[in-house]
C-alpha cells in the first residue's frame, strides 16, 4: 500500500527529537494506551500483518501527528469492532455497553507474565525449495500493490544480493488477506548507492524480504 | 471473524477520529472505562504490561547480553550465530526474541537498526523503543542519511568506516553489538555492563570508552 507508513528514504523530515528517549513511555496515558492495545490484542490474537494493514490504514495526517500508542489503541479498537467484539456505537458513546461477548476471556495479570517471556516463532515449514541461494544477484519487484506488504518503495526496481537463507515466514501480503501462505524469507544486501541516486559511498542496506518480492537479475 | 476489508477498516477508522475525544489522554480514559466495562480487558494485566516494561524488561538486559560476548569468545560466537538461543540460555528470552539476530561492529563497519515501515524494534531485549526510533524523521532519514543521523547523535564516523543499516521487514529483530572500548581489561561482567548505552545497540552510540553519556547507560 502507498501509504504515509512507508518513511523509508522519504525526504523533507528534519532533525530528530529526542525528548523523552530515556523513558519507556511519554506519560501515563502513554503507557495506558500501550497496556490497553496489547490487552485487547491479545486476548483476541490477530495476524502480525493484519493489525501492521489496519495501523497502515489510519488517516495519514493522523498517523504521522498522533502519539504512537495512541496509533496502537485506535488499531486495536478497530480491529475489535472489525471483528464484533464491539461496536461503532459503544466506543462513540451513542450507546451504553452491551452484554459481555460469550466468548471474552480477558487477559489476567498472569497471562502477560507468561506473554512476556516467550519467544514466539514464526517460522514456518514448507516443500517448495528455495528459489535463491546466498550470493545470487536479484532485483525486486518493479511495483508494489495496494494493499498490505513489506516490500518499501525505496527498494523496489533495486538490485541486491542475497545475504542469508531465512527459512519460511507467512508471506504478510497474504496474512492481511486473511490466508496463510508460507514462503522463503531472505535477507537481502543492497549498496546504498544503487538505492539513493545522491549516495556516493560504499554503505550498504539489509532487508528481509519475502521470495515473491524477488526474481533473478 | 476478521473481515480483512480495508474498505470497511478505513470507514471504522473515520468514525473513531470524528467521534472520540481529540485529546489523546480523554481519548485512553474513555476507552480504558469501555473496555473494562464491556468486560474485553482486565485493569490487572493492563498494569502487567506496563510494569514489566518499566520495572522488568529494558536495555539492562542486552547490556548483559553485549558484556557476556565481550569476555566470553564462545558466547559472542553463539550469539552471532544464533542470538534467539543466546539470549535464552542466559534466561533473557522475550517478545521479539525468537529471531534475533546480533551484529556486530567493528574498526571498519558500523550497524544501525530501523525499521521503516512500522517500529519493529527488539523490545523483549532492549525494552519499549526510544521515542525517536519510533518517529517519521528517524524512519525516514536512517536508511536515506545514515551518516547524517548519527552525526546528530554525536557519532562521526570516518570514509574508511562503512555502515550497514538493518530495515527490519520480517519478524527478524537486529540488535548492534558494539566494540568493546579500549582500557577494560580485567573489568567484570557488571563493569562492562554500564558501559552499554542503549542507543549502543540500535547503532546511534558508537565509542563506549568516554565519560560522555549518549543515550541510556543501562
Amino acid at each position: 500500500m502507498d501509504g504515509v507508513h512507508d518513511l523509508g528514504g522519504k525526504e523533507g523530515f528534519g532533525r530528530i527529537n529526542r525528548s523523552h528517549e530515556d523513558k519507556p513511555f511519554h506519560g501515563d496515558h502513554d503507557a495506558r494506551a500501550y497496556g490497553l492495545s496489547v490487552s485487547l490484542r491479545a486476548e483476541r490474537p490477530y495476524p502480525i500483518d493484519w493489525f501492521r494493514h489496519v495501523r497502515e490504514l489510519i488517516d495519514p495526517v493522523d498517523y504521522l501527528t498522533r502519539p504512537y500508542f495512541d496509533s496502537w489503541l485506535q488499531t486495536s479498537l478497530a480491529l475489535a469492532i472489525d471483528k464484533g467484539a464491539l461496536t461503532l456505537e459503544e466506543v462513540t458513546g451513542h450507546k451504553s455497553p452491551g452484554p459481555i461477548p460469550d466468548n471474552a476471556k480477558p487477559l489476567t495479570r498472569e497471562d502477560v507474565h507468561k506473554i512476556v517471556v516467550t519467544p514466539p516463532c514464526f517460522e514456518q515449514s514448507t516443500d517448495t525449495p528455495a528459489a535463491f541461494r546466498v550470493g545470487e544477484t536479484v532485483v525486486t519487484a518493479a511495483r508494489g500493490h495496494s494493499g498490505h506488504t513489506r516490500l518499501p518503495a525505496y527498494v523496489r526496481n533495486a538490485k541486491g544480493v542475497i545475504h542469508a537463507h531465512r527459512g519460511a515466514h507467512p508471506l504478510p501480503d497474504a496474512e492481511a488477506r486473511g490466508e496463510q501462505i508460507a514462503e522463503h524469507l531472505y535477507t537481502v544486501e543492497f549498496r546504498a548507492a544503487d538505492v539513493f541516486e545522491e549516495v556516493a559511498n560504499n554503505d550498504l542496506i539489509y532487508l528481509d524480504l519475502w521470495e515473491s518480492y524477488l526474481a533473478t537479475a | 471473524m476478521s473481515s480483512f476489508d480495508p474498505q470497511k477498516i478505513t470507514k471504522i477508522h473515520r468514525h473513531l477520529h470524528s467521534h472520540l475525544p481529540p485529546e489523546p489522554a480523554l481519548r485512553v480514559k474513555a476507552m480504558e472505562s469501555l473496555l473494562v466495562e464491556k468486560g474485553l480487558v482486565n485493569p490487572d494485566a493492563v498494569d502487567a504490561w506496563i510494569e514489566a516494561y518499566t520495572e522488568d524488561i529494558g536495555p539492562k538486559r542486552g547490556a548483559q547480553v553485549v558484556a557476556r560476548a565481550w569476555l566470553d569468545a564462545d558466547f559472542r560466537a553463539r550469539l552471532l550465530n544464533d542470538a534467539g538461543a543466546a539470549v535464552a540460555e542466559m534466561g533473557l528470552q522475550g517478545q521479539a526474541t525468537g529471531h534475533l539476530k546480533a551484529v556486530e561492529n567493528s574498526c571498519d563497519v558500523h550497524n544501525l537498526v530501523v525499521c521503516t515501515l512500522c517500529s519493529c524494534y527488539p523490545f523483549g531485549i532492549l525494552g519499549m523503543a526510544p521515542a525517536w526510533y519510533k518517529a517519521a524523521e528517524y524512519r525516514a532519514r536512517a536508511v536515506r542519511d545514515p551518516r547524517g543521523v548519527l552525526t546528530e547523535f554525536g557519532v562521526d564516523l570516518s570514509d574508511d568506516v562503512a555502515v550497514k543499516v538493518w530495515d527490519s521487514t520480517a519478524e527478524l529483530r537486529y540488535m548492534v553489538v558494539p566494540e568493546r572500548p579500549a582500557g577494560t581489561e580485567g573489568w567484570d561482567s557488571d563493569a562492562l555492563a554500564k558501559l552499554v548505552t542503549r542507543n549502543s545497540m540500535i547503532g546511534t552510540d558508537r565509542d563506549l570508552s568516554g565519560g560522555e553519556t549518549n543515550g541510556r547507560r543501562s
